[in-house]
């Protein structure tokens, strides 16, 4: 009998231990199924996106943060934030000669302008944050948003992303996604305007552009306003992080699982067929397919993404700054994956609901905006409460 | 002293005009980006390039014995214009950086069909 309660207890024990294995990922977590190693590099990717740089250890002398995990904090380490970048650019629809419609400010300290300084940059130069040069034509804010499963969309085919593209609206739906290009031509899908092909890059560049903290994939110290840095102000000779540093940081970044969209119930189900009908699903794509990966976690993997990670026009009154191909009114689509854990919405963070997201949208979305307009305030309610369940 | 003399000797060595030359003398950097500038009066190029978001952008002296190519064709600098995508070998100078090679390999137009 004692033997049989012992078998029984074992069972018991192995199934619970089984269920706890499979329950889905929580936010900060890493996605199912890493290897015991692969666990032990991201634990450590946390404690490397969580550092906090000093002036002393590389922090600026321009900067937004002083750590990864400023911006990236709610509700768990990876998640949103409350902080508003700066971002700037030139557009000209019809250039000036020898111009790009669109100049990213880059030889003056763009596109992204840092708000804060260090002490030393303070005393130099006077200033609080870098100045947006007068050559700007629109300033735009950018909210931080979390970037969980941010690997699985990483490990998307381009050929995925470009076979929804309909730059000319061949099939007369309104919609004519396209995709943004980095300026050496490869298909962008990172950031809000689609401009970074890769995750890795996306990553590597944040140090140097967020922080102020060079790297050996970016050694050289960004400038003041397209100016050296006072002698002086930048003690710390680059790189100012190691390359195992920025390895373990996307590692970190590339393993964190998207939060598990919540069990639908007969609202939420009604919710569902509400954003499939009215068009939502038509940009806000539910489910991207990854390709080959060389971590098993993210290798042919369903994302339930629901975006298509083109540049879609959402009209004047969301239009801020150009970036390579993309207009001011163009941005990408938003992935909607954790969207219930937001609690600001949009580019800028100006919505402060997803029914206030919605009715912003416009341009192409107009078509969706207005059907959304003309459901009954259940409807409308079930579709919301469909989003609070990704 | 002789050590000394020796050290002197290969610092001068080290930063000599032909040592300078030599090493002016092959490309040491590649960079694929967007043509942003083309300054035909100075022989001179504007690239954008970066990571993420961390852009930058690369001035380029071109001489005149500069190859530029597209597609096997040979084009003059006054051929490229901004938004061309160009893949150029370049190398430091004390001067600045200077050209090798260049090709055009796209334009920043390119829709969903082409990829550099």
């Amino acid at each position: 009998m004692n033997g049989r309660l012992a078998v029984w207890c074992a069972v018991v024990t192995l199934a619970a231990a089984s269920a706890a294995c499979r329950r889905p990922p929580r936010p900060g977590d890493p996605l199912p199924g890493l290897s015991k190693a692969e666990r032990a590099r991201f634990d450590s990717g946390r404690v490397a996106f969580e550092t906090i740089f000093t002036p002393e250890t590389g922090l600026g002398p321009l900067f937004n943060a002083d750590g990864c995990a400023e911006c990236h904090e709610e509700p768990v380490t990876g998640g949103a934030g409350d902080e508003i970048e700066r971002h700037a650019a030139a557009f000209h629809a019809v250039p000036p000669a020898g111009t790009r419609p669109c100049d990213e400010l880059v030889a003056l300290g763009g596109p992204v302008f840092q708000q804060r300084v260090t002490p030393a940059l303070r005393t130099a130069v006077g200033i609080d944050s870098e100045p947006v040069p007068p050559e700007a034509t629109a300033i735009a804010g950018r909210s931080s948003p979390d970037i969980f499963g941010l690997g699985l969309l990483d490990a998307v085919p381009d050929s995925e992303i470009l076979t929804r593209a309909d730059p000319d609206d061949r099939d007369r739906d309104g919609i004519s996604g396209r995709p943004n290009r980095f300026f050496d031509g490869r298909v962008g899908r990172f950031g809000r305007k689609a401009l970074v092909p890769t995750l890795r890059e996306f990553n590597d560049g944040a140090a140097p552009t967020e922080q102020g903290v060079t790297n050996p994939v970016a050694p050289e110290e960004g400038t003041f306003g397209g100016r050296p840095f006072p002698p002086g102000t930048d003690p710390t000779p680059d790189p100012e992080i190691s390359r195992e540093t920025i390895d373990l940081v996307d590692f970190f970044v590339r393993l964190l699982a998207p939060p598990s969209p919540l069990k639908l119930n007969r609202q939420t189900h009604q919710g569902r067929a509400a954003f499939d009908s009215i068009g939502c699903a038509a940009c806000h794509v539910a489910a991207l397919h990854t390709g080959d990966s060389p971590i098993t976690a993210l290798r042919y993997q369903t994302v339930a993404a629901y975006t298509d990670l083109l540049l879609h026009d959402m009209g004047p009154d969301l239009a801020d700054i150009c970036l390579s191909n993309a207009t001011p009114s163009e941005f990408r689509t938003e992935p909607l994956m954790g969207v219930r854990l937001m609690t600001r919405f949009l580019h800028d963070g100006r919505a402060t609901t997803l029914e206030q997201a919605i009715e912003l949208h416009n341009g192409e979305a107009a078509r969706a905006r207005d059907r959304f307009r003309t459901l009954t305030a259940e409807e409308r309610a079930a579709l919301v409460a469909f989003l609070k369940t990704l | 002293m002789s050590r000394f003399v020796l050290a002197s000797v290969c610092i001068i060595a080290a930063f000599s005009p032909v040592a300078t030359a030599q090493q002016a003398g092959a490309p040491s950097h590649n960079v694929q980006g967007a043509v942003r500038v083309v300054d035909v009066r100075a022989r001179a190029l504007e690239v954008t390039t970066g990571i993420g978001m961390a852009l930058r952008v690369v001035r380029i002296q071109v001489p005149a014995a500069v190859r530029v190519t597209a597609t096997g064709a040979v084009l003059t600098l006054s051929q490229l214009a901004p938004g061309d995508i160009v893949r150029v070998s370049y190398g430091g100078t004390p001067g600045g950086y200077l050209a090798y090679t260049i090709e055009r390999v796209g334009r920043m137009e390119t829709g969903a069909g082409g990829t550099p």
